[in-house]
């Protein structure tokens, strides 16, 4: 399990790298210079480049940038004067992040309940009918879903706010459209995995002596059916909480999505680069933390590191 | 009166439109204390008969029937087109019955118990399911019927996952659930197919043991007569769902009405008779080896430990030309490595394999469901090697495959069709048209009949002796089966923790077996015929000091010791010297042992030839 650990935090480590330099040589190749435009000069834009290091050989300027980098520095942003990157992720991660995580555990508990019901369930309607939201639910793009609930329960019904998170039910809509399509996916990962459950003999053997179904279910099925479903919660919350630019633009969120679209519209290069660095070290990180979780959730695996 | 009762009992599968009567119209009764085997092969319907008394049958199996009653107390299932509150209530009353009042054991323990819940909180939630009690007292339980099933050391055991414990001991821990809640009747579904022979011995000797002490009846369901006929003085016969005959099982064996039993009864008696070998061709001459391994060893690096398990030691034989090497050996033993070493599969870490026949050495599988691409027709299949090691056109090539399928007793137009289309004893033909179809010098087959019903184990026999006599191949032949192995082979090789521990002429090594190991795994053996007097067949009784030497047994290949000979921890003669070196192997005529035991003989009778050897117990040991 250390061996196991260590060779999943050096690859999360490398995969960072070449992440960072990819995203360094590929912000500079774009063509134009985040100064240029406006009424500006040719004297005037060089002197700001100079003035921004811009004008420094490449690799010169790529290796002040990892070495800022190692210190926690992710540079100032070129558009927003006085403004550092950290301070654009300070202001703008904890409404993402906190949208994202109601997200995902919305959608785990949601998905694992749907999941449950729709295998286990001997009415044909109620199996049919999840199968039908789920095949909806995954099909239905969030930005669709987020502009028909802001209309229908925002606009026509007036039930829910469809701005800003000023409330704490302004998180429902964004949150409920970020969650239904991960939803769908867990429950139909939940329940193709109860279905191979139920055939499994020890079901049998569990009913063969005298358990209760209920109690076969949670205390015995459960436990092996949600590990496909943690090994998809691990990409899926990685995508939540870096930001949804599409919902955080609808609901007006001043979350890390809009932040990155702007970024690049503005060719902030800086802060592009950042923010790739930051969602980079999220997802990575919370990856390795479901594999690693996934790994220990093995009984035989949790055995051998003792 | 009689504890369980049965009345025209009939379950039918709806599966794609296809209607399939799994059981027809069976009836019988079970009394108080009686150990009652039911018989029949793959597709019998015992199994499904079995799990419709107790209601485990999945939906699309419809269960119908007059009448079961448990006791006096009626548990019929509701018919097919009960209403939703009547399945409830069925549900809810065989709660129960199920673990409480009939226990239940399945073929493959490692599948029946759940592989992330603790062995503990298994049998623990068993007691509480049925009784009102602690945890605590629970617990207590557990580890009592731990102890009751032969496990030493219950409270540790408790506190370990299925994949821990070796396979006797699952079969052991599911037993001690379904005694957990005292039932009255125990149904035992194939409960030692799974198993190694001789652990084999030891569940059916603990089965017959709990049922005479405690007076619980039991239903004994196995596809092997001898299985049957060592615990059971009733039994059911059933073929294609019908139950065919019904009686005792001296009726059986000596006088079996219904053809199919006689069919059974005969398979399982020719594979006890010796075997008749192709009289034209010598064996052991000199300068005439086919094969020959020496001191091959193979080790596998095990988990994360980074510790290496030796998988073969110091494995040696020759194979002449036209002769048949049988391996006998349990799980674990080492036998498919070495099957992998010779066909070149793995290269060896040490020593040499000499391979001195032209092309290549073939395999045949153990389970010809596995081994037979099921996107490939079967002349695609068999055409294959001969596309890969021959320049043959299309035409001869087909040619070549209808003369195979002939040959192993296939029609040349199934060369069309696809693997599925055929039944398991076909499939292994198809597997071994394959092997012979590049015209191979030896064929390595690993288990070759394990996965196949008596009747047809037997065909495949006969098939691969004729081929042998018509096309003058080798075998090395590796089954856990020593009757198996008997029927076919020349010689035999004992195999333990990778190393062979006695080989020799089958007729010899089996009348006299030398190396204790030898001797606990005969001992071990069931043999064909019904019981005598109420007593086990075979020694598998635990009277006998090899068998009481057996029954030490305890631990598995993993817990080898670093030195010394690799069986003294469950030897019964083992000396202070066997716990220090590995002995080598003694040369005694035509017989090779790996035991101190027959050193010293040799050394005390340097001349001894095979014929006038004796057993070495028989020199006061």
């Amino acid at each position: 399990m250390l061996r196991y650990t260590c060779k999943r935090l050096a690859t999360g480590l490398l995969a960072l790298y070449v992440l960072v330099t990819a995203a360094f040589f590929l912000t500079r190749m774009m063509p134009g210079s985040p100064f240029q435009g406006g009424d500006a000069t040719e004297a005037v834009t060089a002197a700001v480049e100079e003035a921004y290091g811009l004008k420094e050989p490449l690799w010169r300027q790529y290796g002040t940038y990892l070495g800022n980098l190692l210190k926690g520095d992710l540079g100032i942003s070129y558009k927003k004067p006085g403004v550092t990157v950290r301070q654009v992720i300070g202001r703008g991660w904890p409404a993402t992040a906190l949208v994202g995580f109601l997200a995902v555990v919305t959608a785990a508990l949601f998905g694992t309940l749907l999941g449950i019901w729709q295998a286990l369930s001997k009415r044909r309607t109620v199996r049919g009918s999840i199968f039908l939201g789920t095949l909806l639910g995954a099909g239905i793009p969030n930005f669709v879903l987020a502009l028909l609930l802001a209309l229908g329960f925002g606009v026509k019904l007036k039930l829910l706010p469809i701005a800003g998170l000023t409330e704490p039910a302004g998180y429902i809509l964004p949150v409920f459209s970020l969650a239904v399509y991960p939803t769908a996916v867990i429950t139909k990962t939940m329940c193709h995995a109860l279905e191979d459950e139920l055939e499994k003999e020890y079901v049998k053997m569990a009913r063969a002596k005298g358990l209760k179904w209920r109690r076969t279910v949670v205390g015995h099925m459960l436990k092996n059916a949600w590990i496909p479903v943690l090994n998809y919660i691990g990409p899926a919350a990685a995508f939540l909480l870096t930001g949804s630019f599409a919902v955080e633009s609808i609901f007006t969120i001043p979350g890390l999505g809009r932040e990155f679209v702007n970024s690049i519209a503005n060719r902030d290069y800086t802060l592009i680069l950042g923010l790739t660095v930051f969602m980079g070290v999220v997802v990575i990180g919370v990856n390795l933390v479901t594999d690693l979780l996934c790994a220990w959730l093995n009984p035989a695996v949790r055995r051998a590191c003792r | 009166m009689s504890l369980l009762c049965v009345k025209d009992l009939h379950v039918q599968f709806h599966e794609r439109e296809q209607e399939e009567e799994a059981v027809r119209r069976l009836s019988f009764t079970v009394r108080p204390g009686e150990v009652l085997g039911v018989v029949g092969e793959s597709g019998s319907g015992k199994s499904t008969a079995m799990q419709a008394i107790l209601g485990l049958l999945p939906e699309r199996a419809q269960v119908s029937c007059r009448q079961i009653t448990l006791d006096g107390a009626d548990i019929t299932p509701p018919p097919p087109g009960a209403d939703r509150r009547s399945r409830r209530m069925y549900e809810r009353k065989m709660e129960g019955v199920r673990g409480c009042r009939i226990g239940m054991v399945f073929q493959e323990p490692l599948s029946s118990l759940n592989p992330s819940v603790k062995v503990g909180r298994q049998i623990t939630e068993t007691i509480r399911a049925h009784r009102k009690c602690s945890k605590k007292a629970a617990k207590e339980r557990a580890a009592e019927l731990l102890g009751m099933v032969g496990i030493l050391e219950g409270e540790m055991r408790m506190r370990q996952y299925p994949f821990e414990l070796s396979g006797g001991m699952r079969q052991r821990v599911a037993l001690a659930i379904a005694l957990a809640g005292e039932p009255r009747l125990l149904i035992a579904d194939e409960p030692t197919t799974a198993l190694d022979v001789t652990v084999q011995a030891q569940i059916l000797d603990f089965l017959k043991r709990i049922a005479e002490e405690t007076g619980m009846a039991m239903i004994l369901v196995s596809h092997d007569l001898r299985v049957i006929a060592a615990l059971c003085r009733r039994m059911l016969v059933l073929k294609d769902g019908v139950l065919v005959e019904e009686g005792t099982a001296e009726q059986m064996f000596q006088n079996p009405k219904h053809e199919y039993t006689r069919e059974l009864v005969r398979h399982g008696a020719r594979l006890d008779e010796p075997p008749k070998f192709v009289e034209n061709v010598e064996y052991g001459k000199a300068g005439d080896s086919l094969l020959a391994v020496d001191a091959v060893s193979r080790a596998f690096s095990r988990g994360g430990s980074g510790r290496r398990i030796e998988a073969v030691r110091r494995v040696s034989f020759q194979i002449g030309r036209g002769e048949t090497l049988g391996l006998v050996g349990e799980s674990g033993c080492g036998k498919s490595t070495l099957a992998s070493l010779v066909t070149g599969m793995l290269s060896p870490d040490g020593g040499t394999v000499q391979y001195h026949g032209e092309g290549r050495v073939q395999m045949v599988f153990q389970d010809p469901y596995a081994s037979l691409n099921p996107r490939m027709t079967v002349g695609d299949a068999l055409a294959e090697p001969l596309m890969l090691n021959t320049d043959m056109s299309k035409e001869e090539r087909s040619q070549r495959v209808r003369e195979m399928l002939l040959m192993t007793g296939l029609r040349p137009e199934d060369a069309a069709k696809y693997p599925q289309a055929f039944s398991g004893g076909q499939r292994q033909r198809i597997c071994i048209a394959r092997a012979l179809i590049a015209e191979p010098r030896l064929v390595v087959c690993d288990e070759p009949v394990t996965s196949l019903d008596v009747t047809v184990q037997a065909q495949i026999l006969e098939l691969l002796e004729r081929v042998q006599r018509e096309r003058q191949i080798s075998y090395l032949f590796i089954s856990h089966d020593l009757q198996v192995v008997r029927r076919l082979s020349r010689r035999v090789g004992i195999m333990y923790a990778g190393s062979i521990v006695e080989s020799g002429e089958p007729e010899t090594v089996y009348k006299e077996p030398w190396h204790p190991y030898t001797r606990a795994l005969l001992a071990a053996a069931l043999t064909h015929g019904p019981q005598r007097g109420g007593q086990c067949n075979g020694s598998m009784h635990s009277t006998g000091m090899y068998s009481a030497g057996m029954h030490r047994i305890k631990g598995q290949a993993a817990d080898l010791p670093e030195r010394g000979c690799p069986f003294a921890p469950r030897c019964a003669y083992a000396m202070e010297r066997c716990g220090r070196e590995m002995p080598e192997m003694y040369r005694i005529g035509a017989r090779e042992v790996a035991c101190f035991l027959v050193h010293r003989k040799a050394a005390s009778q340097p001349h001894i030839g095979a014929q006038s050897a004796q057993a070495p117990h028989e020199y006061g040991i």
